[in-house]
């Protein structure tokens, strides 16, 4: 009955006589005799070994006849060969089998990994295109990345340095006119450019491009400002909180925080009269609040100035930033407050 | 900057390699007011080594690019490599000063400020004539790593 179970057994199965010389087959069933193509009596009396051919790994051979040899089972997978040839994957499982006087048969059920098997090899195959495919795009788009960054440092590089080319002929241009009002408006222009020049430095400076930190500028600025003063008389000081503000927003602050300094300095303590500017920055609600403060003379007292530039180019910068401003006369001095709404940093 | 604050004995000899002629003649009108002498000025690798070795400069402001190139770095390498001379790296692309600063002690930042090199001449001034130092290193002005 059971013998008759496995001859009808839809998985291959084979039997060999463990006493008999060179262990040969001694029964298949019929799914064994179809899978490999052979007759009953063309396996009979034969050993296994006729099935293997040239694509069958030798190591997974040896380590089978080892396992045989000491009467251990053993679990295998091998290319196979059918009669007519063509070859089949065909995973194992040998089993020893003992009767009162010892080792008698091996059983073998086998299995038709063909299909297993062809499907790895073609994963494997996808699989290492893909592979290739993703370096082969990771690499162009490194390539990429790097071309942007050396092209950012280039022009990063060529506006910082046509930057210093403006200033120096502006420079150059005042040291060669006679004092006066052409003299003080080329210095002026000059200072101009040395504030946006100090926001544009930093600008890059901290790696970061797209944030500009006002507190870093305010420091910078107010070094450059206070070392063009008489100590005794004038001085700036500044109480900035580290905001950060998009880039774009760098140049349009830097001559918005220049222009205020510059004008209060300039007006506010005629005759040599002592005082202080003050700058506050701090972070609002909607945004921030810029307050320019001096102790001078006030704004009614100042000359009259029909000109009126610094104050005009400030009033258009804070329009660009899209920001109020309000001039009062403080009593004593001057103040300036002006709000400028923010992006809140995403 | 109103007026140079250099005395006599704070004059320092300094060597402009810069290949842009308007930036080197601007810094050298600073440099005279500032109480300074240059001695040269340099637009490429050739003429910076060979003004370093003739000219007797104490101080070399460097260039990165000049007109043979991105050249600057030798040019530092080459003047520092003289104990009489010291090096300032002064250029818009600080990234391409090497880790150990080819010898210079430091890098101004262009576009520079002029209060920034009026305190660095200060400074190095103060170390040349073995005094404590008076000056503390400006905030535009970067140093190099200690070696």
């Amino acid at each position: 009955m059971l013998v008759d179970a496995f001859a009808r057994s839809p998985s291959p199965m084979v039997i060999t006589d463990a006493r008999a010389p060179d262990n040969p087959i001694s029964w298949a069933n019929d799914a064994f005799l179809e899978l490999t193509g052979f007759d009953a009596d063309e396996l009979l009396g034969r050993n296994c070994r006729m099935l293997q051919g040239l694509g069958t790994d030798p190591a997974e051979i040896a380590r089978i006849r080892t396992a045989v040899e000491a009467g251990n089972p053993v679990t295998a997978e091998l290319l196979n060969y059918r009669k007519d040839g063509s070859t089949y994957w065909s995973a194992m499982t040998i089993t020893p089998v003992h009767d009162a006087a010892g080792l008698a048969y091996f059983y073998a059920a086998q299995a038709d990994m063909t299909h297993t098997r062809e499907r790895e090899v073609t994963m494997r195959v996808t699989n290492d295109e893909l592979e290739r495919l993703v370096a082969a795009r990771t690499h162009d788009l490194s390539a990429a990345l790097e071309q942007k960054t050396a092209l950012l440092h280039e022009v990063d590089h060529r506006v910082k340095n046509n930057l210093q080319v403006i200033s120096s002929l502006m420079l150059l241009k005042a040291r060669r006119t006679p004092e006066g009002d052409a003299r003080d408006a080329l210095q002026g222009m000059a200072e101009r450019i040395g504030a946006l020049s100090t926001a544009h430095r930093m600008l890059y400076s901290e790696g970061d491009c797209t944030h500009f930190n006002l507190g870093d500028f305010a420091a910078e600025f107010l070094s450059d400002v206070n070392a063009g003063l008489d100590h005794d008389k004038q001085r700036v000081e500044a109480e900035v909180e580290p905001i950060a503000v998009a880039a774009a927003m760098a140049a349009p602050l830097a001559l918005l925080i220049h222009e205020l300094t510059a004008n209060a300095l300039r007006h506010a303590f005629p005759n040599a009269r002592e005082g202080r500017v003050s700058i506050t920055a701090r972070r609002t609600e909607a945004g921030m609040q810029l307050t320019i403060r001096d102790d001078g003379v006030g704004l009614a007292a100042a000359a009259p100035n029909p000109a009126g530039f610094g104050r005009n180019l400030v009033e258009m910068v804070v329009r660009q930033l899209r920001g109020t401003i309000a001039w009062a006369d403080a009593g004593p001095g001057t103040h300036v407050e002006i709000d400028i709404p923010l992006q809140l940093p995403a | 900057m109103r007026g140079g604050n250099a005395g006599a004995d704070a004059a320092l000899r300094i060597l402009v390699v810069e290949d842009e002629v308007l930036i080197a003649l601007e810094l050298e009108c600073l440099l005279d007011e500032l109480g300074h002498v240059t001695v040269g000025i340099a637009g490429s690798s050739a003429e910076a080594i060979a003004l370093g070795r003739s000219a007797e400069p104490d101080v070399a402001f460097v260039d990165i690019h000049l007109v043979d190139g991105p050249t600057g770095v030798e040019v530092a390498r080459a003047l520092a490599a003289d104990p009489r001379i010291t090096v300032v790296f002064m250029t818009a692309n600080s990234k391409r000063i090497p880790a150990d600063f080819a010898g210079a002690i430091g890098v101004i930042a262009k576009p520079y400020s002029e209060r920034v090199v009026a305190s660095i001449l200060d400074w190095v001034a103060d170390r040349r004539a073995g005094r404590a130092q008076q000056h503390v290193a400006p905030d535009g002005f970067h140093f190099a790593p200690a070696p």
